[in-house]
């Protein structure tokens, strides 16, 4: 290094420092732009290339050339691409509201004063840092036909394994896992909301109830929000529990496929890629479309 | 309400009783939420020292009482090697991370160069791209480059996340500029700077990171299945062993549950160790992100 204490001679002043501070800083973004660049700038070209081509386990097909828009047609036809969407958005518009309210409800009662604030928190908290294999694997246990849940309730259906049940399953198994995470975050927005509107409120003896309704739950808006586009985009990538649930399988009766799980299937079991790139280009678009059509709607009153 | 009683105050009797049920309420709560949160949990302790007959009883107490499944899982199944595996990964990943992260930050955060800001954009710009997009493109490339089936093509792909690197920046923009020209006055460059004054600054950050990162590593399903998955048993993590053991043996319960909480259980430990970097880190790094 070749900074010094004693004074610097007039000629290597400002531009010497300058580009000396510009060759550090190029030094210490290289390996992460690297890493960036290979790993997720470079592979969103690469996967809409591999889509206009046959391509298999072994690469591109000699010998052929682009076959156009073929694997589009495919996936944009495959019955079972339907389904995964289908149940891709059942379970997402299922799991949303369900973990949002009780994420805003358990942020709502730790927020109280009550003893072990932390200690609630933290235990509302830790599902969600449990891994994903083992608590599926946990609630396939549970909702096994001679399980738990069924013997409480006297009934015997397998939950999991089961068509019609088993993406609503996945919905309050998922909600129970994530509803801390988004409880963090309406904690931390709750705390952030002016007392004296409060005091206003109580001085007015408004009921709790409609305090709750008329202001603090309007004044959540940006939490409202953040969760939903945050949270929204992480439910369209569900995967790990519709695979542990039917061993990878997507059944029974393509029950349990979902976008990824697609993806997964098309690439690994048919050992298609183009059609799998395909896919994942598809499911991008529409990712991506809902973002910003959710930022259009409910986002534009946030920005005003 | 005898609301005279209490003189020139008439609120306060109406809002300490209106206090009063918003407390039950709440108490309430708390005990039904946790009851739902952890009866599942208590449960998989309970069976995994439970005979294979009895875990399909509801009963508390295992009869007979029994460690078998905690025996085969070490014995008969490669726990060990899967528990090696796994925090091979997570310790090395997590180095990286905050490695690279915390240098990635520190030079986004105060070094002045030419496309710095485009370069920025780039960053943000990988947050756009989702793992549905990533995965055949990726695969592609380490199987091209021999990297499938090895540590070495996962640790690559996981040396440094923007996630990660964001939040370390947004952190070091917070920190007073008073301690690099001091450490400049003193002759410091700018990794010594870096790594002997603005790390140790920044150790609230890092320690978030480190407990995020090393968890996230330890639960990854994804993408251990996809490098891993085709028949690398060797190379299995915890995850991916317990994902095979269930294939496999699909209702031997108990011998499932103690793989259940061989999976979760050092998170827990870590999560009671530092559990206030672990809130503080989710949420900081979640509503900056």
């Amino acid at each position: 290094m070749a900074a010094s204490t004693t004074p610097v001679p007039a000629r290597d002043s400002l531009f010497g420092a300058r580009l000396r501070e510009a060759g550090w800083g190029y030094a210490f973004v290289l390996v992460p732009i690297t890493v960036f660049g290979l790993f997720f700038i470079y592979p969103f070209g690469y996967a809409i290339y591999i889509s206009f081509f046959h391509w298999g386990i072994l690469g591109k097909q000699p010998g052929t050339g682009s076959i156009g828009f073929a694997n589009y047609h495919q996936v944009l036809h495959d019955p079972i691409f339907h389904t995964a969407i289908k149940n891709t958005l059942e379970y997402t518009a299922g799991v949303l509201p369900l973990e949002m309210a009780m994420g805003l409800l358990m942020a709502l009662v730790v927020n109280q004063s009550i003893r072990g604030q932390k200690f609630w928190r933290a235990a509302f908290y830790f599902p969600s840092l449990a891994s994903s294999v083992a608590i599926t694997t946990i609630a396939l246990y549970l909702a096994a036909s001679d399980g738990l849940i069924n013997r409480v309730f006297g009934t015997t259906t397998p939950w999991f394994t089961t068509a019609s049940t088993v993406t609503w399953a996945i919905v309050v198994l998922n909600a129970w896992t994530t509803s801390g995470t988004v409880m963090l975050f309406y904690l931390a927005a709750l705390q952030s909301i002016p007392t004296d509107v409060y005091e206003a409120a109580a001085v007015d003896n408004t009921s709790t109830w409609r305090t709750f309704w008329k202001i603090t739950f309007p004044l959540l808006r940006p939490a409202h929000f953040f969760v939903m586009v945050v949270f929204g985009i992480g439910a369209l990538k569900v995967f790990d529990q519709q695979f542990i649930a039917s061993g990878g399988t997507g059944g029974p009766n393509y029950s349990t496929y979902t976008a990824v799980l697609y993806i997964f299937r098309e690439a690994f079991q048919t050992f298609d890629f183009g059609v799998a790139a395909a896919a994942g280009v598809v499911v991008f678009i529409g990712i991506f479309t809902l973002t910003v059509i959710q930022r259009l709607t409910v986002g534009r009153s946030e920005a005003a | 309400m005898a609301t005279a009683a209490a003189g020139a105050q008439p609120y306060i009797p109406g809002r300490a009783r209106s206090e009063l049920i918003r407390k039950g309420v709440a108490y309430a709560a708390l005990v039904v939420i946790a009851a739902i949160f952890f009866i599942p949990f208590l449960w998989t302790i309970i069976t995994s020292f439970k005979s294979l007959p009895d875990s399909v009883n509801v009963t508390l107490i295992p009869h007979p009482w029994t460690t078998r499944a905690w025996h085969e899982v070490w014995s008969q199944y490669s726990f060990g090697t899967y528990i090696k595996n796994s925090l091979f990964l997570a310790v090395v990943i997590t180095a990286c991370n905050m490695f690279l992260a915390g240098l990635g930050g520190y030079a986004f955060a105060r070094l002045k160069f030419p496309g710095r800001e485009l370069l920025f954009l780039l960053v943000l710009g990988t947050l756009m791209v989702p793992d549905q997009l990533r995965l055949i493109p990726v695969f592609v490339m380490l199987t091209n480059w021999h990297l499938i089936a090895s540590f070495k093509g996962y640790i690559l792909i996981n040396l440094v996340t923007a996630t990660n690197l964001f939040f370390m920046r947004q952190y070091f923009l917070t920190i007073p500029k008073d301690f690099e020209e001091a450490a400049k006055l003193d002759g410091a460059g700018y990794f010594k700077t870096f790594w002997r004054v603005m790390l140790p600054l920044a150790l609230p950050a890092i320690a978030a990171l480190t407990i995020l990162q090393f968890q996230g590593t330890w639960n990854d399903f994804f993408w251990p299945l996809i490098l891993f998955g085709q028949g690398s048993a060797h190379l299995y993590t915890v995850q991916l062993g317990l994902a095979e053991f269930k294939l496999t043996y699909s209702t031997n319960w108990p011998d499932l549950m103690a793989g259940s909480v061989i999976a979760i259980l050092p998170i827990l430990a870590i999560f009671i160790a530092f559990q206030r970097y672990f809130i503080a880190g989710q949420v900081s790094a979640g509503v900056k992100g």
